[in-house]
């Protein structure tokens, strides 16, 4: 038993030290430089401010509008991006032929580099060179300033994102539809049940848990939505697309503000927490029940 | 058994090591000393390029040149400059950013490496790189003279028999009237949240007697002057458009629009300008007073305090401020800091606006001189983007400016 | 089904394929044509490969691809080594590990909380540390992107090799390494293959931490310089740009034809398995 507990220390040891290092000590610095005034370039003249950084974020109405962006987009982003997901993984399963090909090619933009989705689209935005634009003027409309407007900024972001993420809903869900088993919908077409019926009484029991891992993986993207919105407006215009992950990169980070940018961050962390508790809980307690994940 | 584990952590490790290393090499004698400098992109980039490669042979260097857009470039010299052992040798920096640079001992102390401050840079240039500005040691030099002018479109205006405006007055007006003709818009505004929107806003804020702090650095924006600016912003967006610095420039100089603020090197490349330029319009009506409005917008360049080669690094920024690389540089989209590049006749000669860039140099103003500027650039620019935006009302937007500066000058 | 229902279904297919690779063809179209936006154009008129070489010439593009390909591959065998090795014993309940349950949820928050609470202080903590003049930090920043995900996705792999044949191994007086070593990870090969791709993607694709743990322009990863040419607004040259983005997606498109397997394995595992 004694060789057996060595060998068990030595195979968990590199991760345990690793995400100590990584991640522990991080965190323990986060939480602590959120209670000073740590500016980056003064480096050690940091001074205890209790919680003075707390107040002033919960003052500020850019934080507060910052969470209500990544809330709102969250929210938007996740429920299109989960039933358009499904409506072409209902789609493609109907089709008799080129479902292979079809689910690969549908896939592609979930794959691509977060840098490469925002140039592609800032090409495809821009105001005179844009394809978009070109498009929308031979049928008389536009040109838009897609990324520049107060009224379309965000939702061009929102699209953009949905645009990559939708394939990766689609992909999971498709998978799932394929596994419901085919004696269920056999039985249900022997009792007559109509379309609608099998969908709402066999499909939708059936992809249940996918459709909530869905959910979750894409809630805890979404929540963390950087890539782009540093790319393509940098929070702007008025705020319309101001992040909290932008907020913090841009108090934290760019203007060198630690101590400020960490007590953004510690508010973030409790926000995610609280929105994924749930799914913690459930991955952990079916870890120890059944044995899957 | 164990024996196999360990061996494959250790070579993995050794592997990561390895690489890790590999970056922090040492060079041997023979192989030239490489040089990383932290740049702002684009044409400044161009015009170090074309005159480099004299220094490299001259010195067994390799210049590396680093182009980025300001807000990384900022962050990026910031993060780094903690670093023992830096990974830049040279850094420019816009001359707003040099109190808090200053301050930080980013630079390296320019007398101390042999490098003197010349008389021949124009005075307003040269008094950024000190810190304390305009009295202290000399920290920097100035690299590009940039100075904002008024841009215009020659062909617009004369089609409505317009002459360039001289107060922000005419400008409005100006713009109104070609925006309702439908041949363009009337002016363009440069009003992406942060820097662009102040530097685009703050010479009509100066141009209606504004200031943003009084002597005691107290913020005065929620004043008649800023009301009236803002006022005046807002009806310039109303007579024309929003874009950024690309779509500026093409729009001006294809004629699909007709004003806009910018800076030289943005229009004027090789000589020529691919739009007219004058002065920017130095007061609201004819019957105010005139106030300087021509914003000065120098990038500066300096030697790391920690980068490794630093008697080279000094080499190269005498010689990259040289008047002789400037002449060669002038031609590549350069923007000389030298009166005498200015006032050589041959370049002049070639380069029309040199006349008008030098005077506005000399007449030019500097964004107040605080290690703070950033942060008040972020706040005013969010709230400047709001009222645009028409999300904020003018007096609620300046006074949440004023309030949100004032908490930050504490 | 007749022919009428099926139509409508084929032009939403059609739709929707537009819809979905669209972006793509325009950004090959403005990578590989001249003059594109003096004539605006939605075929391609003739092919140049001029931008794309010229990514190569003047950008340094190949130093980024190999710095790319560095980090990838280090940071890959480390979380591969550590990871399985660490998803195995937690995934078998005969190794009694103390505080396992905090261990997983710690591993599961790793995933679930927003990178940019762990960047800065990293940064700080690395330098700290000295070890800012390496490429070490960006390779760490890359194991903890997929070390997490790598253990959960594994355990779920361990769960399904039946413990009798490691039984039957440690009769045969098997130590545990070689049962570890020979026996159970040659069972696994699948969800190596899966997750590796999966693993190689994330850290090709990872922009927030290599924008604030990178400053050296000799150890940009291509994301970065990417970015980088993106943002010289003075110089937009769209083709150049364009050129440089369709190198950037190579990796993974041919990840994505060549060994499509085992990417929708990996992709798909978690919902199939639920």
């Amino acid at each position: 038993m004694y060789s057996r507990r060595r060998f068990q220390w030595a195979m968990l040891a590199p991760v345990i030290l690793l995400l100590i290092g990584l991640t522990v000590f991080p965190f323990i610095y986060t939480v602590s430089s959120s209670f000073t005034d740590h500016y980056y370039l003064a480096g050690d003249s940091k001074q205890f401010i209790g919680i003075a950084n707390y107040k002033r974020l919960l003052q500020d109405q850019l934080f507060l509008q910052a969470i209500w962006n990544t809330v709102k987009f969250m929210l938007l982003a996740v429920s299109i991006e989960t039933a358009l997901g499904l409506a072409i993984a209902l789609l493609v399963e109907s089709m008799r032929r080129g479902k292979k090909v079809l689910r690969v090619s549908l896939l592609i933009p979930s794959l691509l580099p977060p840098v490469t989705v925002a140039l592609i689209w800032q090409m495809m935005l821009s105001n005179h060179n844009g394809i978009i634009n070109h498009l929308l003027g031979w049928f008389g409309a536009g040109p838009f300033n897609f990324l520049m407007d107060v009224n379309l900024a965000f939702r061009t972001i929102l699209f953009i994102d949905i645009w990559q993420w939708t394939p990766f809903a689609f992909l999971l869900l498709y998978a799932a539809l394929q596994a419901v088993p085919r004696s269920q919908y056999e039985a249900a077409r022997v009792d007559g049940a109509g379309k609608l019926n099998i969908f709402t009484h066999i499909t939708l029991p059936n992809i249940i848990p996918t459709l909530l891992l869905v959910i979750l993986l894409r809630t805890i993207d979404t929540f963390r939505l950087f890539d782009k919105v540093n790319i393509l407006t940098g929070g702007g215009p008025a705020n319309s697309t101001m992040t909290v992950t932008q907020y913090i990169y841009r108090h934290g980070v760019f203007n060198l503000q630690v101590g400020y940018g960490a007590a953004a961050s510690v508010i973030m962390v409790a926000l995610v927490l609280a929105f994924t508790v749930f799914y913690i809980k459930r991955s952990i307690g079916g870890s120890e029940q059944d044995g899957h994940r | 058994m164990k024996k196999r584990m360990v061996a494959l952590v250790s070579i993995v490790t050794a592997v990561s090591i390895m690489a890790g290393c590999q970056s922090s090499s040492s060079t041997s004698a023979n192989e030239p000393t490489k040089l990383v400098i932290a740049a702002r992109g684009g044409t400044h980039v161009t015009a170090m390029e074309a005159v480099k490669e004299t220094f490299e042979q001259e010195h067994n260097a390799q210049i590396e040149i680093l182009g980025l857009e300001a807000a990384d470039l900022k962050q990026k010299v910031s993060l780094d400059s903690t670093s023992k052992n830096g990974a830049y040798d040279l850094i420019m920096a816009d001359d707003p950013w040099m109190p808090e640079f200053g301050e930080a001992g980013i630079f390296a102390n320019l007398s101390e490496l042999g490098v003197e401050a010349d008389a021949d840079f124009e005075e307003s240039s040269l008094a950024l790189g000190k810190h304390p500005y305009e009295t202290g040691d000399l920290y920097a030099l100035p690299f590009a003279g940039n100075v904002q002018l008024f841009f215009y479109n020659k062909e617009l205006l004369d089609k409505h028999s317009l002459s360039v405006p001289q107060t922000w007055e005419e400008v409005v007006n100006a713009a109104n009237t070609i925006q309702a003709s439908g041949d363009g818009a009337g002016y363009v505004i440069r009003g992406q949240q942060g820097n662009p929107i102040v530097s685009d806003f703050l010479p009509i804020f100066w141009a209606h007697g504004g200031q943003v702090f009084d002597d005691n650095w107290n913020a005065q924006l929620d004043s008649e002057a800023g009301r009236k600016a803002l006022d005046t912003y807002i009806n310039l967006l109303a007579a024309g458009v929003n874009y950024e610095q690309t779509d500026i420039v093409s729009s001006v100089s294809e004629g699909r629009a007709a004003m806009a603020l910018g800076w030289p090197s943005w229009f004027i490349s090789e000589g020529k300008a691919s739009a007219n330029y004058a002065p920017i319009p130095s007061k609201a009506s004819a019957s105010d007073a005139e106030a300087s409005t021509g914003m000065i917008g120098n990038w500066m360049m300096g030697v790391a305090a920690n980068s490794e080669n630093k008697e080279l690094a000094a080499k190269f920024l005498t010689f990259i401020t040289s008047s002789e690389s400037q002449k060669v540089m002038a031609q590549h989209g350069g923007v000389p800091t030298r009166k005498s590049v200015y006032l050589d006749s041959e370049l002049s000669a070639k380069f029309e606006h040199f006349p008008v860039q030098l005077e506005a140099l000399q007449n030019s103003v500097a964004r107040p001189r605080t290690t703070k500027w950033s942060l008040v650039e972020e706040a005013l620019g969010a709230e400047l983007s709001a009222a645009i935006a028409g999300t904020k009302s003018i007096e609620d937007a300046l006074a949440s400016a004023n309030h949100a500066i004032n908490q930050i000058m504490q | 089904m007749n022919r009428l229902q099926a139509s409508p279904k084929y032009g939403l297919l059609i739709t929707v394929l537009i819809w979905t690779l669209f972006p793509i063809y325009w950004m090959v179209i403005v990578a590989t044509q001249t003059d594109l936006f003096a004539d605006v154009s939605l075929f391609p008129r003739s092919v140049t490969w001029e931008h794309v070489i010229s990514v190569f010439t003047e950008e340094n593009y190949l130093g980024a691809l190999i710095n790319s390909f560095t980090v990838t591959a280090i940071s890959l065998l480390i979380v591969l080594a550590f990871g399985l090795s660490c998803a195995y014993v937690l995934a078998r309940r005969s190794f009694r590990v103390p505080l396992k349950k905090t261990l997983l949820i710690w591993i599961l928050l790793v995933r679930v909380l927003p990178q940019i609470t762990f960047a800065l202080p990293l940064y700080i903590l690395m330098n700290d540390v000295g070890l800012l003049s390496t490429k070490m930090p960006i390779v760490l920043a890359h194991i903890l992107v997929n070390l997490p995900f790598v253990i959960w996705f594994m355990i779920a792999f361990f769960y399904h090799v039946p413990e009798e044949i490691e039984e039957s191994a440690r009769m045969d007086g098997a130590s545990e390494f070689t049962i570890y070593y020979r026996v159970v990870l040659p069972l696994v090969v699948p969800g190596i293959a899966a997750i590796s791709i999966l693993s190689f993607m994330a850290s090709w694709n990872e922009y927030l931490y290599s924008v604030i743990f990178i400053q050296r322009p000799s150890d940009f990863t291509i994301p970065l310089k990417l970015a980088t040419l993106n943002s010289e607004q003075e110089l937009t040259e769209w083709g150049k740009v364009a050129g440089g983005g369709l190198i950037s997606m190579m990796p993974v498109l041919l990840a994505a034809i060549f060994m499509q397997k085992h990417l929708m394995n990996g992709l798909t595992a978690g919902a199939v398995k639920e």
